[in-house]
């Protein structure tokens, strides 16, 4: 269960590059794909569920060249796109069968069986004789969820889920996705770090269509210890600070100073201090030293 | 801000493409559609003459108020989604919170697009400009541009109309926020005008609908149906009262359409939805849900070839729910059952009768209207199904899922069908509650299905592929519905274009037809073979629309091509391969025997044929030529196979002076062959125009005869090819089929502009009534006198076989029947063959025995029928001469022969289209009984043709049809009074002034007539009945008595019209004899009007009504146009104190009717009124005042009140107090 992604390229009309001569692997397991917006995430995503082709490059799972045999990967993808609307008028359990039929499960027994079973795991069986289109945000994401997950799908792709969700909601949705992550292989594109801080064993930053980095988020972590150093300053000296040192974030106080991060393999000068590295440096110092 | 809001919306739509595609659209239809009545196309299809101009004011305005149907389906588009854009991409979230009114955003928002739509309508007239200055158009036709008219007809119809029905279509769609209501109310409004127009048939509605029809067009036919070709051609169109009404109203419902959208529009964000909003509960979240282990249940996943079809068939039914609790469907679906059953009321009705609500006529009810509305459904509902995905945003979903693309197109193909099905259920529902209404409860519903889902469907089915392919190929729908609407009415005009086979016309070739005689007969197969063609061609189109369609992200043209050659697999190509082959395989085999096997003439060879026939053979015409005097014929009829076999011989007499050396013989394509009982040479032989000239050896000297045997056959039926006019059951055939002696002028081209063209002389119609060869020969035949007739007939054992004459004889031989029948007198040549399962009701009268041979089932009028034989006998013997035979027949035979009755000697063929399926109502004074009437016409033509036949010359049919209509006027006054005979009057005369519009060569008085039917029958009918109630009937009658003394049964030089009406000149009293001049010598038109009424009562109980009256009358010339001035140069001239423009007249010497009526009306009397007054009044001057004296209290008065006279306004004749 590998995904090799293989020198993938793909220009739009309007000349964007979205991606850039793109390689990875991802195994089994939760991958996170974190990226600004505009990274290419959603061309990669799109691209391997099969919504959209290259221009160059190829793509194979499990020993299915995606690029030519997209009905093969089509029966084991689950996919979930960053926004989706539904029929109108249709309940979720209606809707589920719809998808249940479209995804080959040619009993009708058996699709009610699943069905059940997927309202329940995405906790909407109380909700599924409503119309999917009145559903909150969170309710329609777990209804995403539960869709893609009627044909047991080997490789999901989930495209920055958690966007515009409530803390709850979204603490809610990871644990499902982590609860499928353990047996499949889970891409899960996302902007912010955290997601990819509490859910996933492997990670790739990309910006650019380019994998900037690529690794656990440990290992990135560990790469960065001892090379980030903080500082607070007020707010008039931050351009004097951006201008001599490698500045990676800056972050406002709630007295009106600010708190920047710097990236240095050596203390910058003592009024800095050693700060303890978090994804989210490896985020902004993989996205500095790519400009 | 409205500036900002116009300009900014109008400008997007400059920036736009489609804008300029709609202009192109419409610009290249207009042109391309004017240009084929400009006869821009002449040189390749056959040519088109007429006497009407075809850009006066009048063909402008229906032509671009035609296209501007089409314009109509824009509004939604481009009206209706101004403001729909805006919610449709979430602007409006931002738009209303900036600083403008609603009337800046409306007004700028419609006004705007609305000024976009009036620009694509400019296009059409740019077109029609265009086409008019192409150097092949043909000038002739053409009136100076003239650039009055346009503005006219786009300041009175087209832009108010834009205005009208973009308010109504803008508030819909603004409201609901769905371009699909738009749609519907473009539907609705079109299905408004059609019952609105509908209820034009009686013209007593005629004002209310050109009040309230929306397009404005009644309002304007309500002064220009008669516009005779004159008008036509000169003059601009009128823009007075019922038209300015009409404008007001509809400005009115608009204006308040768009205040009252005005008052309701706010800048929320939630649209006006219909239907229930349903009750939800309360939601809590439960936000403390623990970790679920996730253990999915096993199921089997079948992603088998077997198991996608099944899945295809489920999917379909998603997409049908979405279908039909759509709206749009639920509206139209209701409307057009509405629609059906309100045609009921009017559909199928001859003077007021309606027919029994058969099967077949149920079916006819949706005529071309139902079809156009499944048609548009498919077409929207094919992009809505196609365009799904995208427009809820669900396609990714959807598209990653392991269902192969032509099962998830396929869902939505069949999702289409099903939904046609369910339409065309309507019609069967609305049949059959028609049916029950009207307490007909025959239902036989095996006929509805298979007529509708074994026949019809099939033709939706194929517009259905279209629909699908089109809408794959457009991303946006709107435009794909735009485009499939202008393909499927373009499609229509391609054999204008000199496409005519239809092979390469889409979705075209043979219908079916249904009578009840002979079910739908051999032309089921036909159809077949055509739909089978292009369902051909559809399961190819759906092909490639699964190589375009659209899975996944929106892809370049290139990565399109790219991915659809990827598609391109084995399974997939095989299937195209085999469709296209077979398509083509058919195509060819069709071309083959129809244009190769057989030879096929194009609409300008036969034009060309029609050309050198008259230049090669012309100079035979007045050829000394021998006259048919006996025929004896075989006629041997197989209803199985539709086989025919006839042996027939003719004697031919030299009844010349001179001798005759050579024949011409005349026959058909069928094969024949010819033996003398001389002997000839075959010196001539055309198998193109089949004439053959045969050399006598020995010159037939004056009086001797000849004798000519011929046999003939036709060549065998195949699918393709109907090579014989026999039946299966309800066999009609004349001898028309049979060969004839001499030149025929039938062939040659009428049109002078045409025949111009060709080097060719005008023509007339017919000869002038004095021309002294013409009057050689009756209008029936131009190769024989009176002639004896023997002929034996055989056909299949369970049917009866008839042919003029009476039944000598009757047997069995070889599993047929054979009948032998003789004429005892000589009689026209002109004789037919009938051939049914008949089943024969008889009576008698006197010594004369009565037969109807009518189809089982049909048996409601018979006695009428036999009645109407009677009664016709009585009148016709006591009026006019004795009857010349012993019996009097009428048989049936199937509608699809036509919808007529025709008399041959002692037989009637007689369609059951027309009276034997008639749903007579006795208490129904409006209601005519024509089964009643059209038999005692056709009996009259035993006396009016079999007894005088006139002349070939102009105004033969006056003494055969205009009589004939007279006889069965007055056998239908003697038993149903005087108030039928206003309906039928009031109908002849409707039909007299509309047929004078479409005169294509020139209007003729009575008297010369060209054997024009709104001229001989209705024309006549209203005349013939006029001057029998000025000089009385008695007097009329014994005038054609001793007319038919004369001339009955007489050998050539014939009788002519002029002669005839000598007679009638005769018996009229000098002081009418302005009358004879006014009806027969000259077309004369009355405008009568009561202008003004008052009454008041007298002290002896009486009242003194006093009538302020107008009358005029003016001749017309034979284009139309009006003549006020005698021969002297004298007219007559008045001037209304309210009138802007005097009336003139004709000096008048003439007499009128004058009527007082009162609605109290005593139990006895059948007519709706009592009548207090009525008499003939002279009258010299236009404005007349008549001062009459009643005894009882009048409610109503009139001027010529039973329109007897001919008025094209007969609506102000009468006057209530």
């Amino acid at each position: 269960m590998k995904l090799k992604i293989t020198n993938l390229s793909k220009t739009y009309k309007n000349g964007v590059k979205a991606l850039d001569h793109l390689n990875l692997e991802i195994g089994a397991g939760m991958f996170g794909l974190l990226g600004p917006n505009g990274a290419g995430k959603s061309s990669l995503m799109r691209t391997i569920a099969t919504l959209q082709k290259p221009d160059s490059g190829s793509i194979e799972f499990d020993g299915i060249n995606i690029l030519e045999n997209e009905m093969e990967l089509r029966k084991v993808l689950g996919y979930l796109p960053q926004e989706f609307g539904v029929y109108p008028n249709m309940s979720a359990k209606n809707l589920l069968d719809y998808f249940a039929r479209l995804k080959g499960i040619s009993s009708a027994k058996e699709r009610d069986a699943i069905v059940k079973k997927v309202l329940e795991v995405t906790n909407l069986y109380d909700q599924r004789n409503k119309h999917v289109s009145g559903y909150s945000g969170g309710m329609k994401q777990r209804f995403g969820i539960a869709q893609l997950l009627l044909n047991n799908p080997k490789l999901i792709i989930v495209d920055e889920p958690t966007a515009g969700l409530d803390p709850a909601e979204r603490h809610r949705f990871l644990n499902v996705l982590r609860e499928i992550g353990t047996n499949h292989t889970v891409i899960f594109s996302t902007h912010i770090v955290d997601d990819v801080k509490e859910l996933c064993h492997n990670m790739a930053i990309l910006n650019g269509g380019k994998i900037l980095a690529h690794g656990t988020p440990k290992e990135a972590e560990d790469r960065l210890r001892g090379h980030i150093w903080t500082k607070i300053i007020i707010r008039e000296d931050l351009e004097e600070y951006k201008a001599n040192f490698n500045v990676i974030s800056e972050k406002y106080n709630q007295d009106n100073t600010l708190n920047i991060k710097v990236y240095s393999e050596t203390a910058p000068n003592d009024t800095f201090i050693n700060a303890e590295p978090q994804l989210e440096d490896v985020y902004f110092v993989a996205l500095k030293s790519d400009q | 801000m409205f500036s900002t809001i116009f300009n900014f919306e109008f400008k997007r739509w400059l920036k736009n493409p489609s804008f300029y595609i709609f202009i192109f659209l419409f610009f290249i239809m207009s042109a391309f559609i004017a240009a084929t009545s400009f006869g821009v196309f002449d040189s390749i299809t056959a040519s088109r003459g007429s006497n009407s101009m075809a850009n006066s004011p009048l063909a402008l305005s229906e032509f671009i108020n035609g296209m501007n149907y089409l314009i109509y389906f824009l509004l939604p588009i481009i009206i209706g989604s101004s403001v729909y854009r805006d919610f449709r991409y979430n602007m409006h979230t931002i738009l209303f919170s900036y600083p403008f009114t609603k009337w800046d955003y409306i007004g700028g928002k419609f006004l705007s697009s609305l000024l976009v739509v009036i620009i694509i309508t400019l296009s059409i007239m740019a077109g029609i400009t265009v086409a008019s200055v192409l150097p092949w158009a043909n000038q002739d036709l053409l009136l100076p541009f003239n650039m009055l008219a346009y503005v006219q007809i786009y300041l009175v119809y087209v832009i108010p109309n834009l205005f009208f029905f973009g308010v109504i279509i803008f508030a819909l769609v603004t409201i609901t926020r769905n371009i699909s209501v738009g749609f519907i109310g473009v539907i609705v409004l079109i299905l408004i005008t059609i019952i609105l127009s509908s209820f034009t048939r009686d013209i007593d509605n005629r004002y209310m609908v050109a009040l309230f029809e929306p397009f404005g067009e009644e309002a304007l036919g309500y002064y220009t149906k008669y516009w005779t070709v004159a008008e036509q051609n000169n003059n601009l169109l009128p823009f007075k009262e019922v038209i300015i009404y009409n404008r007001l109203i509809w400005l009115g419902i608009s204006s308040l359409v768009l205040g009252l959208l005005y008052y309701f529009f706010s800048f929320t964000q939630t649209a006006l939805t219909f239907g229930r909003s349903k009750k939800n509960d309360r939601v809590t979240k439960n936000n403390f849900g623990g970790i679920t282990a996730i253990k999915l249940p096993t199921v089997k996943y079948d992603y088998s070839g077997w198991q996608n079809f099944k899945t295809m068939w489920s999917l379909s039914h998603f997409d049908f729910k979405f279908i039909i609790k759509n709206f749009a469907f639920l509206i139209i679906a209701f409307v057009g059952l509405l629609v059906l059953l309100l045609m009921s009321m009017t559909a199928g009705q001859v003077f007021g009768t309606s027919t029994y609500p058969v099967t077949w006529q149920m079916l006819m009810l949706p005529g071309t209207f139902f079809s156009f509305f499944i048609n548009i459904l498919t077409f929207l509902f094919a992009g809505m199904l196609i365009h799904r995905g995208d427009t809820s945003r669900m396609g990714n979903l959807i598209d990653v899922t392991p269902i192969p693309n032509w099962a998830l197109l396929g869902s939505k193909f069949i999702a289409l069908i099903k939904m046609q099905i369910v339409l065309l259920l309507i019609i069967v529902i609305a049949g059959v509650s028609i049916q029950a209404y009207h307490g007909y409860y025959n239902f036989e519903l095996g006929h509805y299905f298979f007529e509708l889902y074994a026949l019809k469907l099939i033709n939706f089915v194929i517009w259905a592929f279209l629909a699908v392919f089109i809408q794959t190929i457009f991303k946006n729908y709107l435009l794909g519905f735009f485009v499939l609407l202008i393909l499927s009415i373009g499609i229509q005009f391609l054999p204008l274009l000199g496409i005519e086979q239809a092979i390469f016309n889409f979705n075209s070739g043979a219908n079916y037809n249904y009578s009840d005689m002979n079910g739908y007969g051999n032309s089921i197969e036909l159809y077949y073979v055509y739909k089978i063609y292009w369902s051909l061609f559809g399961i190819s189109l759906f092909c490639l629309a699964l190589l375009f369609w659209k899975r996944g992200i929106p892809m370049s043209a290139k990565e399109t091509f790219s991915n659809a050659k990827k598609r391109f697999n084995v399974s997939f190509g095989a299937v195209l391969a085999i469709s296209l082959i077979s398509f083509f395989a058919l195509g060819s085999y069709i071309y083959y025997v129809n244009n190769i096997e057989n030879p096929r003439y194009s609409d300008k060879e036969s034009e060309q044929q029609a050309v050198d026939w008259e230049k090669n053979y012309k100079k035979f015409e007045h050829y000394a030529q021998p006259r048919i005097t006996d025929i004896k014929v075989n006629m041997d009829i197989f209803p199985n196979t539709r086989d025919f076999k006839a042996a027939g011989s003719y004697w031919l007499k030299n009844k010349t002076k001179k001798t005759i050396d050579s024949l011409f013989v005349n026959f058909n394509d069928y094969p024949t062959v010819f033996k003398f009982d001389a002997e000839t040479t075959l010196v001539l032989k055309d198998s193109l125009f089949n004439f053959n000239i045969y050399k006598l050896k020995t010159a037939l000297q004056p009086g001797d005869s000849i004798r000519m045997n011929w046999e003939i056959t036709n060549k065998p039926n195949t699918i393709l090819r109907d090579n014989s006019p026999v039946l299966a059951n309800g066999t009609f055939i004349s001898n028309g089929y049979f060969p004839s002696i001499g030149y025929s002028s039938n062939g040659e081209l009428e049109d002078d502009k045409t025949r111009e063209k060709y080097g060719l002389k005008p023509k007339e119609r017919m000869a002038k009534a004095t021309d002294s060869i013409a009057r050689m020969n009756n209008y029936i035949s131009n190769d024989a006198d009176w002639v004896s007739f023997e002929t034996t007939v055989s056909t299949s054992d369970d049917q009866i076989a008839i042919a003029p004459g009476y039944l000598e004889k009757e047997w069995s031989e070889n599993g047929r029947k054979y009948f032998h029948y003789k004429m005892d007198r000589p009689m026209l040549n002109f004789y037919a063959y009938q051939s049914a399962r008949y089943e024969v009701r008889k009576d008698k009268w006197k010594d004369v025995a009565i037969e109807i041979y009518y189809h089982k089932g049909h048996e409601y009028n018979l006695d009428r029928m036999v009645k109407a034989v009677k009664l016709s006998l009585d009148y016709y013997t006591e009026n006019f001469s004795p009857y010349q035979h012993r019996q009097a027949r009428i048989i049936e035979f199937p509608r699809t022969g036509g919808g007529f009755a025709q008399s041959f000697a002692n037989t009637i063929p007689f369609s059951e289209g027309i009276g034997f399926i008639a749903n007579v109502d006795d208490e129904d004074k409006d209601a005519v009984d024509y089964p009643f009437s059209v038999t005692s016409h056709e009996m009259a033509h035993q006396w009016w043709a079999h007894q005088v036949i006139g002349a070939n010359v102009q105004g033969a049919t006056l003494m055969s049809e205009s009589l004939s209509e007279y006889s069965s006027l007055k056998v239908l006054e003697k038993e149903y009074g005087k108030s039928q005979m206003r309906m039928f009057l009031k109908d002849a005369l409707d039909n007299y002034l509309l047929g004078r519009t479409f005169e294509s060569k020139r209007e003729q008085p009575l008297m010369f007539n060209e054997n024009q039917q709104y001229i001989h029958y209705n024309k006549g009918s209203l005349v013939l009945y006029a001057l029998s109630d000025y000089i009385g009937e008695k007097n009329m009658n014994n005038a054609l008595q001793s007319y038919i003394k004369k001339v009955a049964y007489q050998e050539p030089p014939y009788t002519n019209s002029i002669e005839f009406v000598s007679y009638l000149d005769q018996a009229t009293p000098d002081s009418l004899k302005y009358l004879i001049n006014d009806m027969f010598k000259t077309i004369t038109l009355y405008d009568n009007g009561v202008k003004k009424v008052t009454s008041k009562k007298l002290e002896n109980g009486k009242y003194e009504v006093t009538i302020e009256a107008n009358i005029s009358k003016y001749h017309s010339d034979e284009k139309g146009k009006r003549i006020y001035a005698d021969k002297y140069g004298k007219a007559l001239r008045y001037k209304d104190r309210d009138q802007k423009e005097p009336i003139e007249s004709l000096p008048l010497q003439d007499y009128i009717e004058i009527g007082i009526f009162s609605d109290k009306v005593d139990a006895k009397s059948k007519s709706k009124e009592k009548v207090l007054y009525l008499e003939k009044r002279k009258v010299t001057k236009i404005n007349n005042k008549f001062v009459i004296i009643v005894d009882e209290k009048p409610t109503e008065v009139g001027v010529d009140p039973y329109n007897k006279l001919i008025d094209t306004n007969s609506n102000d004749n009468r006057k209530k107090l």
